[in-house]
């Protein structure tokens, strides 16, 4: 077992005995830091190693910097300050050497990121290795430049980018491809140079090209106008013929997942010809058939068939599709919301959510299946649910969802019960012409989670009762039994209390009944009782005079 | 924006539906207001919020929090700059083995947010889904052995195809570390970057082939060993 004392002991012993040791290894170094048994132990490590690196930079010491580089990047990686550190990448990346630059930028990358002003420094280096002759670092230099471009750095270097786009070697091409993305999404403006290489790109055969080139195209419509009607009009049949072929295929091991060649070309493929197709009838039409054959032949046994099925129907809901489309991709997600993946099921309720804006109806079709959904044991699940379900309400089926909900608030966590009450007030209020019903349904959810109801819910409660003389007398006994059965939500508390105040002539003499009523025995003292108890509870929060409160409301049972 | 995706829009609703003030009648809000607080003087200036008790419990990581709790600051400040956000790797005791941030973050606002998620993904059960939300953006994430790979990415974007991004790179270094484990990637943390920067650019997907992936980080690698070669003075980190 490493302990930090013997590690220190072996770097002094390799000190006196070789002056001109160059102090621990990385991988020493490593283990320094994972035996510490303390913060401090830690930090003394760290400080150690951060000042022997200050003296090899500033001694420039050249036999171990990709050593000093690695170190600084795993203390950066802790947390520790290493700014010092930054001007090391900038030399790395300058040196001659493929290792150098590797190492030099990868700590750009780790080190820096593109708010800093070092960072522009780094530009001129990168404009001589975009033009390398090894390609290998033309590829170094391209990634980290896709990674961690400025938008000064983009508008300079994006002619070089561009040229790239036209080498031969297509793992450059696929960098460039992707470089170019974060260029356009830096500089929107220059979206428009880069639309015809990225059309006639996707010709190419090799699928990181083409990954690559199809995913910039996508980036180009969202940048520009332009871009989007010339992709739209040179590029649909291109897009119609790959991903034809790559469902066709017959079994690639080099691309083969789960029985699928190339799942991510098929996603990227799709998802492009959803931004083409938006609003577009007639590049709609021209991809009609080939989403038919993806939405029918996939298997949907494994995760990677059912994330093309996923990114298929979002496409056929995207677009202007024909209804035989649009009824393909409903079925999909009504297999999706019975599957028995969590997985699966989340996303269903995520499609479910878009489906309503295309077909409310059938979307209805899978109500009960949603509700069991709000009971899930998975949070992610249930708030999906909760929200689908609130999309769901209508007057026909509002009494028995409500029902549902309520009865699922009693015993749902607490975690939950928030946004659950929240959901359910909403609802009842928007449907609350049936008074009688949603008097009921507010009484439950004041007595189960009252305390998560928010003021002007229960404000606007307190209104409809004071409106509607009929029920008040309901009202005034339902809340007195429910004050009687649990006082412990305050909003019930409040309300009943008003409420007593207010109608309690009608508590103590049965005023009013309703047909579904029975008659109750309240006497005065009853009354008092139950308001003393209930104010006394909450006495911290209503500092009044109880005795003063019991003589109102003897006037006031009196009047 | 145009592009919205119709779901975002529905959620806000949700969220925040309006409320119409209710109608103004005889029985207004104000008259049994000046009643009831001449029994109880605390109401006389406007009801208090009603605080909502929440049961604290006891496990020692804070529960994940609801999204719309969250804070809104990184929310609308950061355009979508990328399909993946940044990729974490954390171990089971929250410690962090590998990070790459393709968004612009501050060195104050990662610490944060790892703290932040590692609170939220640490604690999900097993038989959840790999799916977190998590201040308006998802958070897909997998377990494999001691080790969470986790990617952020966008609402509206494909959070199944970005576990198959995660299980692509685990197979690339598996391949390359040969039955990788957490202390390949403690120890060889650089190599495991030069990996995934032929995984993905700009938080992109940029080769499909595990095989290329492999052969093309192979050539880098013998392109080293062989400068240390010649040179015979490039020190054995």
């Amino acid at each position: 077992q490493d302990s930090v004392e013997r590690i220190v002991e072996d770097a002094a012993m390799d000190l006196s005995l070789n002056p001109f040791s160059s102090g621990t290894r990385l991988r020493d170094m490593i283990r320094a830091i994972r035996a510490s048994k303390t913060a401090a132990e830690e930090r003394a490590v760290v400080r150690r190693e951060c000042a022997a690196i200050r003296a090899a930079i500033s001694d420039n010491d050249q036999d171990y910097r990709h050593r000093n580089m690695a170190k600084l990047m795993f203390i950066h990686m802790l947390g520790y300050p290493t700014h010092f550190g930054q001007m090391e990448c900038l030399k790395l990346i300058a040196a001659s050497g493929f290792p150098e630059k590797r190492i030099g930028y990868l700590g750009l990358t780790l080190l820096l990121d593109e708010r800093q002003e070092v960072l522009m420094l780094v530009t001129n280096s990168l404009k001589q290795d975009l033009n390398h002759s090894n390609q290998f670092i033309v590829g170094l230099a391209l990634c980290a430049l896709g990674n961690i471009c400025s938008a000064e750095m983009a508008r300079d270097l994006a002619p070089e980018v561009e040229r790239l786009l036209q080498t031969r070697d297509p793992n450059t091409k696929k960098k460039a491809a992707l470089c170019s993305i974060r260029i356009v999404r830096k500089v929107p403006d220059l979206a428009e140079n880069f639309m015809g290489s990225a059309a006639s790109l996707l010709k190419e055969k090799h699928h990181g090209v083409l990954i690559s080139v199809v995913q910039l195209c996508t980036e180009l419509c969202k940048a520009s106008r332009e871009a989007l009607e010339y992709l739209r009009k040179h590029s649909v049949e291109g897009l119609v013929r790959i991903l034809r072929d790559v469902s066709n295929s017959s079994y690639a091991p080099e691309y083969d997942i789960a029985g699928i060649t190339d799942p991510f070309l098929h996603i990227r493929v799709l998802r492009l010809m959803r931004t083409l197709g938006q609003g577009d009838a007639d590049c709609s039409e021209h991809v009609n058939d080939i989403l038919a054959q993806v939405a029918t032949k996939t298997e949907s046994n494994k995760n990677a068939g059912n994330a093309i099925l996923y990114e298929c129907v979002e496409t056929i809901m995207g677009i202007e599709a024909t209804s035989g489309l649009r009824v393909l991709a409903i079925n999909i997600l009504g297999r999706f919301l019975s599957n028995r993946d969590n997985n699966i099921r989340y996303v269903a309720l995520n499609m479910l959510m878009k489906a309503m804006a295309v077909d409310t109806l059938a979307v209805q079709r899978h109500r009960v299946t949603i509700l069991e959904c709000v009971k899930d044991a998975d949070v992610s699940i249930r708030k999906r649910a909760l929200e689908l379900v609130y999309l769901l309400v209508n007057d026909t089926n509002v009494k028995p969802l409500t029902k549902e909900l309520v009865d699922y608030l009693e015993v749902s966590d607490d975690d939950f019960k928030e946004d659950l009450t929240a959901k359910i007030c909403s609802i009842v209020e928007k449907f609350s012409q049936d008074k009688l019903w949603y008097l009921d349904q507010m009484f439950k959810v004041l007595t189960l989670t009252g305390n998560f109801v928010k003021d002007d819910v229960w404000h606007a409660l307190i209104v409809l009762i004071s409106n509607a003389p009929e029920l008040q007398g309901y009202s005034v006994r339902s809340l007195y039994k429910a004050l009687q059965a649990s006082g412990t939500q305050e909003s019930l508390v409040r309300v009943a209390v008003w409420c007593i105040g207010e109608y309690g002539e009608m508590l103590v003499n049965n005023i009013s009944m309703l047909d579904v009523e029975e008659p109750i025995t309240v006497t005065e003292s009853d009354a008092v009782d139950a308001l003393e108890l209930a104010l006394k509870r909450y006495s911290v929060d209503f500092p009044g005079d109880v005795t003063k409160l019991s003589e109102d409301t003897s006037n006031c049972c009196a009047e | 924006p145009a592009n919205r995706p119709v779901w975002l829009n529905a959620g806000k609703q949700i969220a925040h539906p309006t409320r119409s003030r209710p109608p103004s009648t005889d029985a207004d809000p104000r008259r049994w207001h000046s009643r009831l607080s001449a029994i109880l003087p605390s109401l006389a200036t406007g009801c208090h919020p009603v605080r909502p008790r929440r049961q604290i419990r006891a496990a020692t990581p804070t529960r994940p929090r609801s999204s719309s709790r969250a804070s809104a600051d990184l929310r609308g400040r950061r355009p979508s700059l990328a399909m993946i956000n940044f990729v974490l790797l954390i171990s089971r005791q929250g410690k962090v083995r590998l990070t790459k941030w393709y968004s612009p973050y501050t060195q104050k606002e990662r610490t944060k947010v790892i703290r932040e998620l590692s609170g939220l993904i640490l604690t999900r059960g097993p038989k959840l889904c790999n799916f977190v939300e998590w201040r308006g953006y998802k958070v897909v994430y997998r377990r494999y052995a001691s080790l969470y790979f986790c990617m952020c990415i966008d609402a509206d974007d494909n959070e199944l195809e970005v576990l198959e991004i995660i299980h692509h790179f685990v197979e690339i270094l598996d391949r390359y570390f040969g039955s990788v484990c957490e202390l390949d990637l403690i120890f060889n943390f650089h190599k495991a970057y030069y990996v995934l920067d032929e995984i993905l650019i700009s938080g992109e997907l940029q080769e499909s082939s595990k095989k290329n992936v492999a052969r093309l980080i192979a050539a880098q690698d013998s392109l080293v060993e062989a400068a240390k070669e010649e040179a015979g003075s490039i020190s054995n980190i």
